[in-house]
């Protein structure tokens, strides 16, 4: 188990790397007035080569990217260009990540209260209404680009119940429509997922002998079905919350959440280079965390998986 | 001699249809069959003929789009046709009539270790818990030839060949002490001598539990080693049954001489191996007649247009042919065939 634990650790580290130079490489082929921020236009050409020559960028490249990942490895993401003229890039990051964890894991805890029962009750009535209803959410929620959906139940909504229509943190009801809106979603794909993995046991020989054992219709769904539907879950399951968590850049941006998201959005207009870079960074190392752990997920939940040697194997 | 046996279950006049877009499929059309205590009832005949359907009925394990039409199945002098709720069939499936299905590879649920497996229908159907059904389970694992059971019990089927999760599954339908079993083709998905001990496994474990076996299969071989009694069957209809060697050596319907033709052991070297013209019937039309008519070189008028009725050939052996009405023509099975009903009756007299 720890060695399996440890190979995937590793094979992470090694995304992670080729995620980092691939964001460096990309940024540096970004203009370089992004470094200077507003003080571009009142320096002369000299001055910003010498400004420029101090931040580095005048190195080799594969000098800068040596240096990029040591100043990384002691947890310094550099500076604020233009947001925030130099303040620690992590210390924005880490004003705002509270919110958005808030809201990302909110979401998720709500979609997954509705949407496994949900999924769980329309594998159990295949066929008959709520499975109907259940899959017209479904198709509604695919369908219909996110950005319609999250604007009319901002516009509507609040108008219906009278709510404001922008967060504020002390206003418990301000939290409702954000929360719901990034709910839905998820909602409708834990719903799809547990009613397709829970169909796909049922139509198993497995499920028959043990109905032929004369297990009661109840038990089989619950003892049987819904555990084995469970593990293709459980791997998907923490790379979905992580999703959701970076995955709230609209959201906060609608109703003024002072979230990750948001931040991306207005650093990514005033070309803050190093703020942008950090960003990219979190989102995608929560990516990968949510892969391994939904990848030691399912080794602990499936016995089929054997650990150790030759890593995961079927 | 067979016969002398009381009946444990009996079938009759049972139709069973599917309704599938609108459209109504007849698989069971019409068939009578009596099943004794402790024989071993082989059912043969070919792919869609309505086997499986037929023993998934007698368990009520009818896929929802199917049901009985008419009909009785008779079982403890209960209808079970007339069941309709699921607490009524549980106080059967299982515990009276269990089970062997086909392919022991997908029959087990890879999440769960096969002693819980097995255990679970110990202490469904045997009341048993605790240390109780463990032991209970740890003998039954014995009795299906399992070694080292204790060590066995707590791993989980993909650790298993396929003749040992073979084994598991027999395990399972005899935890729960069921008068009768129903292996639907239970040695198909296996090789050779592997199939042997499972069928041999069969035979013992009959023997130890008093249990009638069905078997369900289309491999005539299988049936040669196991069965006391066979029934034919062909597009939804039981066209003959009779003991063993009746079947083997003095069948009447052109279908099951067809079947034995086919035979491998039948065809001589270096000759192509005989196989059935033609397909079967259109189950989702009314079939006029014998079903088997068309396919059937030595098809009378009458056939096509008259089912026939069971015509008595012994005390145990029926066949659905006008071949033996008194009117119809003298009709003598296929040269090679008869050679090999010579030989069979001659075997069996020494
Ligand atoms: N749920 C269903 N809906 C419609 N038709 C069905 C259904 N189940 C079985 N049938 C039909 O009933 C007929 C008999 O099927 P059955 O499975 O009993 O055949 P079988 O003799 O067991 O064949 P095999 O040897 O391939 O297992 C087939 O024509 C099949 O298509
Ligand atoms: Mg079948």
């Amino acid at each position: 188990m720890l060695q399996y634990i440890g190979k995937r650790l590793l094979q992470s580290v090694l995304t992670l790397f080729i995620i980092i130079t691939i964001v460096f490489s990309l940024l540096r082929l970004m203009p370089e007035e992004g470094y200077l921020g507003a003080a571009a236009d009142k320096m002369s050409p000299a001055q910003q080569e010498i400004y420029l020559t101090n931040l580095g960028l005048r190195e080799p490249l594969l000098v800068q990217l040596g240096n990029f990942c040591m100043n990384l490895f002691q947890g310094d993401l550099g500076k604020s260009v233009t947001y925030r003229t130099d303040v620690p890039v992590t210390t924005i990051i880490a004003g705002k990540v509270t919110y958005s964890l808030l809201f990302g894991l909110g979401a998720v805890a709500l979609s997954l209260i509705v949407g496994v029962p949900l999924g769980i009750m329309m594998a159990y009535r295949k066929g008959r209404w709520l499975d109907r209803l259940g899959t017209g959410y479904i198709v509604f929620v695919v369908a219909v680009p996110a950005a319609v959906y999250y604007l009319v139940i901002q516009m509507y909504i609040t108008d219906l119940f009278q709510l404001p229509m922008l967060f504020d943190e002390y206003r418990p009801i301000t939290w409702i429509l954000p929360l719901t809106s990034m709910a839905l979603a998820p909602t409708a794909s834990y719903a799809m997922w547990m009613r397709r993995y829970m169909v796909d046991e049922l139509n198993k020989d497995y499920i028959k002998l043990a109905r032929a054992k004369g297990v009661k219709e109840r038990t089989l769904m619950f003892k049987h079905v819904l555990r084995n539907a469970f593990i293709p879950m459980a791997q998907y399951l923490p790379a979905t919350i992580l999703f959701t968590i970076t995955g709230s850049i609209y959201i906060e941006s609608l109703y003024s959440i002072p979230g990750m998201g948001g931040l991306l959005v207005d650093a990514i207009q005033r070309q803050d280079n190093t703020v942008v870079q950090g960003l990219v960074l979190v989102f995608s190392s929560l990516g990968i965390i949510g892969l391994i752990l939904g990848d030691i997920a399912m080794a602990l939940v499936d016995p089929r998986i054997k650990l150790g040697k030759g890593g995961g194997v079927r | 001699m067979t016969s002398k046996k009381p009946r444990i279950l009996f079938i009759q006049n049972l139709v069973i249809q599917f309704t599938l877009r609108g459209r109504v499929l007849t698989a069971i059309r019409d068939i009578s069959l009596d099943l004794y205590k402790g024989e071993s009832l082989a059912i043969v005949g070919e792919s869609g003929s309505g086997k499986s359907v037929l023993m998934k009925s007698i368990m009520g394990l009818l896929d929802k789009n199917g049901s009985i039409k008419q009909g009785r199945i008779i079982y403890q002098a209960q209808d079970l046709g007339q069941f309709t709720t699921e607490q009524e069939w549980l106080r059967v499936r299982g515990k009276e009539i269990a089970m062997v299905t086909q392919d022991p590879m997908t029959s087990l649920n890879p999440l769960k270790t096969i002693g819980k497996q097995i255990e679970e229908c110990v202490v469904l159907h045997q009341g048993l818990k605790g240390k109780e059904a463990y032991e209970e389970t740890l003998k039954l694992l014995k009795d299906v030839g399992i070694h080292d059971v204790k060590k066995r019990y707590k791993q989980y089927p993909h650790e298993f060949s396929g003749g040992m999760r073979q084994r598991i599954v027999i395990a399972i339908a005899i935890a729960c002490k069921p008068n009768i079993l129903i292996c639907d083709e239970p040695t198909t998905a296996l090789d050779v001598t592997i199939q042997a001990q499972i069928l041999q496994l069969l035979k013992n474990l009959q023997h130890k539990y008093g249990l009638t076996i069905v078997y369900i299969t289309h491999d005539l071989g299988v049936v040669a080693k196991v069965a006391d009694r066979i029934a034919v069957m062909y597009a939804g209809d039981v066209i003959e049954v009779g003991e063993t060697h009746e079947i083997f050596f003095n069948s009447k319907h052109p279908y099951t001489w067809a079947l034995i033709s086919s035979l491998p052991q039948l065809g001589s070297k270096g000759e192509q191996l005989y196989s059935i013209k033609g397909t079967p019937p259109n189950l989702f039309q009314e079939i006029k007649g014998d079903a088997f008519a068309p396919r059937n070189q030595y098809a009378l008028k009458i056939d096509f247009l008259e089912r026939p009725p069971f015509f008595q050939v012994s005390d145990t052996h029926y066949a659905r042919t006008w071949l033996l009405d008194p009117l119809a023509p003298k009709v003598e099975p296929p040269a090679a065939l008869q050679a090999f009903f010579a030989e069979g009756r001659q075997y069996a007299s020494d």
